[in-house]
């Protein structure tokens, strides 16, 4: 037999006649409960370890995917951006005005006020002039079309990845000296120390004649760096080419860094007058590096859009077996009372710490993996050696973690998460308590 | 016998149309989506050689020794009147000879470096220049001694059709030439370098103003590209002291392109198919464990444990074959979406770096088809491994306790 | 004092159970007064758990109107009727009465949580009333950890913690061997005459019928019998 209290206890056994009109006036739930429901949500996970995990796995998964390739390519980015800057072009180039539409002799300007500025801006490690024309350059009879860069060895030397791919010789120190890309010299009969004639057209008429020795021959694996290209001191250019000694087609500008580059760029562009400059940018010096990595990006993302809906397919999956499962237990909630609302926001709970649980892993996962590599770097495969030759890529990549990518990651898996999870959650509204107890669950 | 498991299997799969439905959905977007990748990717992959075989490479090409090092018609080599490549013709698409050689081009304003090709119109069907657009005029013949320009070149030389440039070039004995050249025309091929580089007139022309005989390379396209290899046997064989290549080894940027491709395909869909797991497992668990009674009643009543097994495995092949069928279909609804082919001139500059044209045009292989769906169910019948490991493992007493 | 509890005036109630209609209920006229201990049985069909179902606010009649605690039920929102249920009305079930995530006392918290009692108020009263029913020591334990009998006294403690006017148990022997029965119909017993609580309960079991003071039978949704018999 069982004790029984004593009839004084604190227990009314029957209330007065209120009336409907008690019921219109709704009590306020506390925090209390919302804490109660979170707590049922999170012991609900541990009631089947499988199902649980494999739902997390699935988001961790995705999120690990979009912020870990992302991440190579973050890092990758900006290595080939910036290796691409040192082959030629450089961060940022200040021209004539009209020289990017018509690459012509007559659209020169003083290169020193140009220089000054940038060097102003604190964002340049090297700034140099270049004055460059079209020319025949030829070796004995043999004769081919070429573009003539004369630029400042001194400062150009320190940065230019091409003054490194030398395959003969070394690169180009004073006055009366070239260097010359192999194709080129292959293709006019050249080899090194042999004297280069160069013939071309001066500004505003009249011969320009060079001769110059050949002090070393480059190789960059690029056909049009190879085939195309001499190089020469900017002081032989100026008299041959009847230029004055401050006048220069580009002004070339390399930043501290990639960003800062950008920045300086932009400050040169509000001191100066309007039109007064052509000014461009590492975008505009190879806007095929942009565009490659926005299709890159753009893919990347699709991708992970189709793998998010895949997953988003499990989550609605996992809770159709929830909801079912605990149909009748539902239906009992309801009857003692709980509104079905209630029931909903608790299935939105268990799915709110599934997807932050899964984000938490993926992003885990990532950065473990990302920080690792960034010791090690990332090994390529040997096929693509040739790819890497012709797009500046390094060999090893270093990732470099995208937050960025974690942002949107997360933010999709988690609001697609709570969504998948309202799917078969709002049939709770549906539901009729009598009939879900029966049901067998 | 099996025919009742299937039976079962159905009668299972209908029971919990809703909760399959989702599995299905997701097996077909997953199915889906590689598919239709898989048709951007080939297409690019098809744009890689398309590019590299139509650019005057051809699948396979003949020099003389040197000339690569050395390109210019010193390095030539005759060609017999009546000569024929030995190749079968129904492999065969044609074949071209061509002189190509350096040269400077010069018009009022500008002077720039190009490579002068003098070609046989007629054989250069198999080129890009049968299909190009061209303003004003193509050549006529081997004899036409105008030249066809590219729009970009033209562009920069400040010139146009009919007006006249100057070509200096060196000739047979080793000695300048220089000849004036009307412009018959200009094409336009979407702003590749092929527009900026190249500089056609009649092959015959060319060779009497260089004052030779010889053709500095022979040409030769192909119906469908796995005959490659064995063509170029015969060739090699045929063309006795002289340089056989093949595409890949003239254009090995667009031949690791090429590879890569096949890689992509491969890693997209590892990685959807490993998104699309977790979901699948789960399922055939549930599946499972909800018939935890009647899989006990059923070893209870003499049933061996490999049926329970096939009946797991069954289930889930069903299961993947449906959602891959419908999967396959929207895959090819996609590629109908997409066949005219995806604009990606937002694109230009990047996409002419890679030697591709600005218009994705979508291919569908059957062999990736049948590739998909044969490791789909492979997978399929993979998940359900474990699944059915664990039916077995239930005892019949405690099934019927339960 | 004797106020009437349950009222119900002409409650008929008809379902559609695939395209055979199914009359639940025929026009029952059924009151309860406070301090009664009514078993409904009957044959399967005869209307018995409809007409818990419809006394406890889980389902609304067709016809006839059902008035508790004073309070006319058809005047009430679904959303006021779960409100009711939460106050007014304790429920027992068969089986899935406790949620198996939490403990017992967390069981008969919860109850006290959906009404926003305060934390401390509510701790002491479910510690108090699972003592008062002879399981004050397994509060710790999940629905898992208890055995049958256990599980139905936790989820008569939770139903009777807010001070209901009404215990509706609708099978509560169903899963339970007799022992275990007898012993959760003496604590039924001794909430009704110690603290006068008023039952009613729906079942079939010869054994719960017995322990009622007043007995029902329904045949075909209506009623055949009422008695109260005389209680040795």
């Amino acid at each position: 037999m069982m004790h029984v209290a004593d009839p004084k206890d604190d227990l009314p056994i029957s209330g007065d006649h209120p009336g409907a009109l008690e019921f219109r006036a709704r009590k306020p739930m506390g925090a209390g409960i919302w804490m109660r429901l979170l707590s049922i949500s999170w012991r609900n996970l541990w009631r089947n370890r499988r199902r649980t995990w494999l739902t997390v796995c699935g988001i961790a998964f995705s999120v690990w995917l979009l912020v870990f390739a992302r991440s190579i390519q973050d890092g990758t980015f900006e290595l080939m951006v910036d290796n691409g800057a040192r082959m030629l072009p450089g961060h940022v180039q200040i021209q004539h005005p009209e020289y990017e539409a018509s690459p012509r002799m007559e659209y020169t300007f003083s290169a020193s006020p140009a220089i000054d500025r940038l060097r102003g801006t604190g964002d340049f490690e090297y700034i140099s002039a270049r004055a460059q024309g079209f020319a025949l350059v030829s070796v004995d009879e043999k004769s081919f079309g070429a573009q003539i860069i004369g630029l400042e060895p001194k400062v150009e030397g320190q940065w230019s990845t091409l003054a490194s791919m030398l395959s003969e010789g070394r690169y180009l120190q004073r006055k009366g000296e070239a260097v010359i890309g192999r194709v080129l010299a292959r293709n006019i009969g050249a080899s090194l120390n042999q004297e280069l004639i160069l013939l071309g057209t001066a500004k505003q008429g009249g011969v320009a004649a060079l001769a110059v020795q050949i002090v070393g021959v480059y190789d960059t694996g690029q056909a049009e760096l190879d085939r195309a290209i001499v190089q020469i001191h900017i002081d032989d250019f100026r008299p041959t080419w009847n230029l004055s000694a401050d006048e220069a087609h580009l002004v070339v500008a390399l930043g501290k860094s990639l960003t800062r580059s950008d920045v300086g760029l932009e400050k040169f562009r509000s001191t100066m007058d309007e039109g007064a400059f052509g000014t461009l940018g590492w975008r505009d010096l190879m806007p095929e590096a942009e565009q490659l990595w926005d299709m890159k990006q753009i893919s990347t993302e699709m991708f992970f859009y189709i793998i998010a809906l895949i997953v988003g397919f499990s989550v609605v999956n996992t809770f159709m077996m929830l909801v079912f499962e605990r149909t009748s237990e539902m239906g009992v909630m309801m009857a003692i009372g709980m509104k079905p609302g209630y029931l909903v926001a608790q299935l939105q709970f268990e799915a709110f710490l599934l997807s932050v649980t899964g984000v938490a892993l993926g992003a885990t996962l990532a950065g473990a993996l990302v920080a690792w590599m960034g010791e090690t770097g990332m090994p390529l495969p040997v096929q693509a050696d040739e790819l890497l030759k012709q797009y500046n890529m390094p060999d090893r990549l270093y990732p470099n973690f995208d937050w960025r990518a974690l942002f949107i990651a997360s933010g999709i898996m988690m609001l697609g998460t709570q969504f998948a999870a309202l799917i078969p959650g709002q049939r709770v509204f549906r539901m009729r308590p009598v009939d879900a107890i029966r049901q067998e669950g | 016998m099996l025919k009742l498991l299937v039976q079962l299997s159905l009668r299972n799969l209908t029971r919990h149309k809703r909760r399959n439905l989702m599995l299905f959905a997701a097996i077909a977007v997953a199915v889906g989506g590689v598919t239709a990748m898989n048709t951007l990717i080939r297409g690019f992959q098809a744009d890689m050689l398309d590019s590299a075989v139509s650019n005057l490479t051809g699948h396979i090409k003949i020099y003389a020794p040197g000339y690569r090092d050395d390109p210019n018609i010193q390095r030539g080599f005759e060609l017999a009147e009546n000569f024929q490549p030995d190749v079968a013709a129904e492999d065969l698409l044609g074949w071209a000879p061509r002189i190509r050689v350096p040269a400077v081009i010069m018009s009022e304003r500008e002077t720039r470096g190009i490579q002068l090709v003098g070609v046989d119109p007629a054989a250069e069907v198999i080129s890009f220049l049968s299909t190009v657009e061209i303003t004003g005029e193509n050549l006529t013949d081997s004899n036409d001694g105008r030249v066809l320009i590219g729009r970009e070149l033209a562009r920069q030389l400040e010139t146009k059709v009919g007006r006249r440039l100057v070509i200096i070039t060196q000739g047979a004995d080793g000695l300048n030439r220089e000849k004036g050249f009307r412009i018959a025309g200009t094409f336009d091929s979407e702003g590749t370098s092929l527009e900026k580089i190249f500089v056609f007139t009649g092959l015959t022309r060319l060779q009497s103003m260089l004052d030779s005989h010889s053709v500095t390379e022979v040409s030769i396209r192909l119906r469908s590209e796995p005959k490659t290899i064995s063509v170029k046997e015969v060739l090699i064989d045929f063309f006795v002291g002289l340089e056989v290549r093949d595409w890949q080894e003239l254009e090995p940027q667009a031949a690791a392109m090429y590879i890569f491709a096949d890689g992509a395909i491969f890693i997209w869909f590892a990685l959807m198919m490993s998104a699309l797991t977790f979901g699948l497992i789960n399922t055939l668990i549930a599946a499972v464990m909800e018939r935890v009674k009647e899989f006990g009643m059923l070893r209870a009543i003499g049933m061996r444990k490999s049926v329970i097994i096939a009946q797991v495995v069954i289930e889930s092949t069903i299961i993947m074959t449906i959602g891959v069928a419908v999967g396959l279909v929207m895959g090819y609804l996609v590629f109908l979406f997409f066949a005219d082919g995806i604009d990606l001139s937002a694109f230009a500059e990047g996409v002419e770096g890679f030697g591709m044209r600005t218009k994705l045009v979508p291919v569908m292989l059957v062999s990736d088809l049948v590739l998909v769906a044969t490791l789909s169910l492979a997978l399929g019948v993979l998940a359900s491994v474990y699944p059915a490991w664990r039916a077995v493992k239930i005892t019949p007493l405690e099934a019927l306790r339960r | 004092m004797s106020e009437t509890v349950v009222s119900c005036t002409g409650v008929t109630r008809t379902y559609q159970e695939d395209t055979v209609p199914v009359y639940a209920l025929r026009g029952v006229d059924f009151s309860v007064q406070q301090g009664e201990f009514v078993s409904l049985s009957g044959p399967s069909g005869s209307g018995k758990s409809t007409l818990l179902n419809v006394i406890g606010g889980l389902d609304r009649p067709d016809q006839g109107t059902v008035i508790v605690d004073g309070v006319d039920l058809s005047e009430l929102s679904e959303s006021e009727l779960a409100d009711m249920r939460l106050h007014k009305i304790g429920f027992v079930f068969q089986a899935y009465n406790l949620i198996p995530v939490l403990s017992a006392l967390e069981n008969v918290e919860f109850i006290m949580q959906l009404q926003g009692v305060g934390s401390v108020e509510r701790r002491q009263k479910a510690q108090n009333i699972l003592e008062s029913l002879g399981i004050g020591e397994l509060g710790n334990r999940r629905p898992g950890e208890l055995s049958g009998g256990q599980q139905q006294r936790v989820a008569v403690a939770r139903s009777i913690v807010t001070g209901p006017v009404l215990l509706l148990a609708d099978e509560p022997s169903a899963n339970l061997d007799s022992v275990t029965t007898r012993e959760l119909l003496d604590l039924l017993r001794d909430l009704n005459e110690k603290r006068g609580m008023t039952i009613i309960t729906a079942t079939h079991d010869p054994m719960v019928m017995s322990y009622a003071t007043r007995q029902v039978r329904l045949r075909d949704g209506a009623i055949e019998q009422d008695e109260t018999p005389v209680t040795v």
